[in-house]
């Protein structure tokens, strides 16, 4: 650690604080990604953990705890039981990021794999570890990469099992959650345009189009390319904005 | 120091005095200049007499002496000298817009002084303002009683400038003002709706001296134009911009509507083209012919019409009147097909139809390029009906008309219903076999097997056959099964006719009926009386199929079956008996079904197949280019498709998006405007 700049030292530090990982393994990966603490948290996080006997055990027990009395699954009541004692509401948009951090298939529910996976690539094993974690995860909605993640894994994760598409209540939902956390002035107009024109599921194509629609075109439409090959939903939506006046043509 | 009081007498007296030199100095007449002090000191005055305590409080009274010395303005002075000027039309405009201008000046300079009044009595009370009042002293007093010499005045002059003479176009605006400013239904309904009336008369005249002068066909569009050209100018000269619109409309009626039969015949007589203003004519004269017609009159009309300007090459097929015609016939491709259907039936009423006619239809279908899938549709609906309801129309006629058909369009055009032909030869040699197979008289089946996917796709609902039935079925199908190898065999029994015989008590009448009105006949020849819901539970059929079989047997113009209630529907609660009185002149019946009406369902299916050729298309494409921008993508499908339909580009994208769910495409990760297939 002498050998380290100040800097640098406090950027292991915070490594250390937030992954749980030793110092040795901190000082590692962040030399491996140029001292880049976001990227080295991509690093630290994408390998696999070392399992030790001793937090498997724990893990096992976390997750007993949480398991449905006649599945070998993790489902509604026991997602709302980890839910009160993370002391987060069920909604909370948290429990979104934790669930993408589980690469969870279907929401409300979690199978072993996924539950004991998330939560060792996480590097917890405790919930009161895993409290801890809460902020940062909040904190990786604000970084552009992640969010898009976060924002294509959620489609498969409302979705109804077996469907192609989303349901359009849920979608709505989802959009409006999501969208809480980076604003898009045209979100509630977004909203009424499917609710009164179109009335059907999502393809998982317009979810991922729109955002980037959100992200990439201004609320004024005036870099909008009606030749694009925007989805024909996004553009039937520029067409209403424009009917309804929303937004000078 | 308590102010001095004001009474009203000596205040009134001090501010008339004020507004009689106010009204000499509006006139222009040679007073002493009125200054600004003077102004002043009059708002002053009404000022004082305003915020005086009651009962000094003079603002009622001061509004009304106001509002009375505008009133008396007008009749003792603005009135009489306007009506000194009524011998000369001229000087009578003259005087009034004069009299109007310095008008609006004493009213505004009265405004000024009684400020006060405004702001805070006529607010408070809600009262009309000084100048609202004063305006309309000048229209209920003066305006109302010389509306119509001004108006006369007005066209008069109009007219003398329609006939070339020059006249004063300022006074003429200035007038026309005035009706703007005293309020634009003034002028619409006091002096446009006139003008147009008086503009109308006028070229009606015009057009049928012109006309009947012989001049050629371009001399007189010349000078309509010409005409067309000068009302035009009128209108930015002196006339309110909203009355152009209507003043074209009245002239070209004029004189391109109400003569453009004459002028039609003209230009086809001197093949002369001065397309323009003819185009016009043509559209209106199209809309005219088309508009009153029936239905199938009307394709024989617009076919007509082709005929008669566009293949006599006077029009040299110029796009503008391409674009008339075929707004005429949008959406009858229905019709088309109906009429092509009763040229090769022989059944156009009396008129004799010829192949000729056939061959100006498939012409003439090069003028609906966007739809001719449509057309396709309905064409192939009717062949099918002609081939198996069997209407003795020999298999070579259909083909060479198809022929023709396929002259003009690609073989997928005609590919379908060449099959269909096709498929009636080979059941007939089949049927052959069938009998020699049977070998044995007692079953009088015939089938057609038709190749599904080539004909249109056909209602058909499940019914219980009687065991009659069921062998002839069950025949035919090992008979079938020898002959051929896996193929499946579905029963379209609302496609079928039987002959029954009904042993009625006068004679024994031959019904000739749909299989399925068969299959319920054939329930009574063991009971005599059932009821809706014996018949339903025996036949096994959903509740709207069976009403409209029942309907055609009891309430049609055979009833071979009594119902009772003796009603005009069929309801669940019905009871159904044999009519052994029924009877009839002749000895062999057909019992028709009500027809239902199929023309959307034809639409949903072009809907249908046009939804399918896009995708093939689209797969196709990226099937070879494994990578393909969106702009490209849509422009070889158009390319390839716009044969058979002009497929827009939304459905396209719709399209594309439909087979990114189904896995066959999608889009790039990098780029979104570009598309990769997915093997």
């Amino acid at each position: 650690m002498h050998k380290l700049n100040r800097t640098n030292r406090d950027k292991v530090q915070q490594f250390v604080a937030i992954t749980g990982a030793s110092e040795k393994n901190a000082l590692q990966t962040l030399k491996a990604t140029d001292w880049q603490l976001e990227a080295a948290f991509d690093v630290f996080y994408s390998q696999p953990q070392p399992r030790s006997n001793a937090d498997m055990r724990r893990l096992e027990e976390l997750y007993n705890r949480y398991k449905d009395k006649y599945s070998d699954m993790i489902l509604a009541d026991g997602i709302s039981v980890l839910c009160s004692d993370l002391q987060v509401e069920p909604q909370d948009i948290v429990t979104l990021v934790l669930s993408w951090h589980m690469n969870a298939a279907t929401a409300c529910e979690f199978s072993k794999e996924e539950f004991v996976g998330g939560l060792q690539a996480l590097g917890v094993d405790s919930i009161k570890k895993l409290q801890e974690k809460l902020s940062f995860m909040r904190s990786e909605l604000k970084d552009e990469q992640k969010f898009h993640e976060i924002y294509n894994f959620s489609f498969g994760w409302a979705k109804e099992k077996g469907q192609k598409s989303l349901a359009l209540d849920t979608a709505i939902g989802m959009w409006q959650l999501l969208f809480a956390e980076r604003e898009w002035p045209l979100l509630n107009h977004w909203c009424d345009f499917l609710q009164d024109r179109h009335n059907k599921a999502i393809s998982k194509d317009t979810w991922e189009q729109l955002l980037e629609f959100a992200r990439t075109v201004e609320p004024a439409l005036s870099n909008y390319d009606a030749e694009g090959a925007w989805p024909y939903l996004i553009d039937e939506f520029v067409e209403y904005l424009y009917d309804k006046s929303v937004v000078e043509k | 120091m308590e102010p001095k009081i004001i009474d009203f007498e000596q205040g009134w007296d001090y501010i008339e005095t004020g507004i009689t030199a106010l009204k000499r100095h509006s006139e222009s007449l040679p007073v002493p200049k009125f200054t600004l002090e003077q102004y002043c000191d009059l708002y002053t005055a009404v000022y004082k007499m305003c915020v005086q305590k009651s009962p000094y409080d003079f603002s009622s009274q001061l509004y009304q002496k106001c509002c009375e010395t505008m009133e008396e303005y007008m009749n003792s002075t603005v009135l009489p000298a306007l009506n000194e000027k009524l011998g000369d039309e001229y000087m009578l405009l003259r005087e009034l817009v004069e009299r109007w201008s310095n008008y609006k000046v004493l009213v505004r300079a009265l405004s000024h002084i009684f400020f006060y009044l405004q702001r805070f009595f006529i607010v408070r009370e809600s009262l009309p303002s000084i100048e609202t009042v004063g305006m309309g002293y000048f229209r209920d007093l003066v305006y109302n009683k010389l509306q119509s010499k001004v108006r006369e005045a007005v066209l008069a002059l109009v007219d003398k400038e329609r006939e070339g003479e020059d006249i004063d176009r300022k006074v003429t605006k200035r007038v026309l003002e005035f009706y703007i400013e005293i309020g634009m239904e003034r002028y619409e309904q006091d002096f446009e709706s006139f003008m147009l009336k008086d503009t109308a008369s006028y070229y009606s005249r015009k057009a049928s001296s012109w006309i009947q002068e012989d001049d050629s066909i371009n001399d007189y569009i010349f000078k309509s134009e010409q005409c067309l050209q000068k009302e035009k100018e009128r209108v930015s000269h002196y006339l309110h911009f909203s009355s152009e619109p209507k003043l074209v409309k009245v002239v070209e009626h004029e004189l391109f509507v109400v003569h453009e039969n004459q002028i039609l015949e003209k230009t086809h007589a001197e093949k002369q083209i001065g397309l323009g203003p003819l185009a016009k004519i043509f559209k209106q004269h199209v809309e005219d012919t088309t508009i009153n017609a029936k239905e199938q009159v009307l394709i024989r009309k617009v076919i007509e019409l082709h005929e008669v300007y566009m293949v006599t090459e006077c029009f040299q097929s110029h796009t503008l009147f391409h674009k008339d015609l075929k707004r005429a016939v949008a959406g009858s491709d229905a019709l088309l097909a109906t009429f092509c259907d009763r040229i090769i039936l022989k059944k156009w009423g009396s008129e004799e139809l010829s192949e000729e006619d056939i061959e100006k239809v498939v012409m003439f279908l090069a003028y609906i390029s966007d739809e001719k899938d449509i057309f396709a549709e309905f064409y192939r609906k009717k062949l099918a009906l002609r081939l198996l309801l069997n209407r003795g129309v020999s298999d070579d006629h259909e083909r060479s008309i198809l022929t023709k058909l396929k002259q003009q369009n690609r073989g997928q055009f005609t590919f379908k219903m060449e099959r269909m032909i096709n498929d009636l030869t080979l059941s007939r040699e089949n049927q052959n076999s069938f009998k020699e197979y049977v070998a044995k008289p007692g079953i009088g089946l015939t089938v057609t097997v038709l190749t599904s996917g080539i004909w249109p796709s056909y209602k058909t609902f499940g019914i219980n056959l009687p065991n009659e039935m069921v062998k002839c079925v069950e025949v035919f199908k090992e008979f079938y099964e020898t002959k051929t190898k896996g193929r499946k065999l579905t029963w379209i029994h609302s496609l079928g006719t039987c002959h029954v015989n009904g042993k009625f008590d006068q004679k024994s009448i031959e019904l000739i009926v749909s299989t399925h009105q068969a299959v319920v006949l054939l329930l009574f020849n063991t009971k005599d009386k059932l009821s809706y819901n014996d018949i339903q539970t025996q036949l096994n059929v959903g509740h709207e199929d069976l009403v409209w079989l029942l309907y055609s047997l009891s309430c049609g113009k055979y009833k071979i079956l009594i119902k009772e209630p003796a009603t005009e529907t069929v309801s669940r609660t019905d009871v159904f008996e044999f009519n052994s009185k029924f009877t009839a002149r002749m000895c062999r019946v057909k019992i028709p079904l009500p027809h239902v009406n199929d023309k959307k369902k034809v639409i949903e299916d072009v809907d249908k197949d046009r939804r399918y050729a896009i995708d093939a298309t689209i797969v196709r494409i990226m099937k070879g280019k494994k990578a393909l921008g969106l702009q490209q993508l849509v422009s070889e499908c158009v390319q390839q498709l716009n044969q058979m339909f002009k497929p827009d580009i939304k459905t396209i994208k719709m399209r594309i998006e439909d087979l990114i769910t189904r896995d066959y495409l999608e889009r790039d990760r990098e780029n979104p405007n570009m598309f990769r297939y997915l093997a």
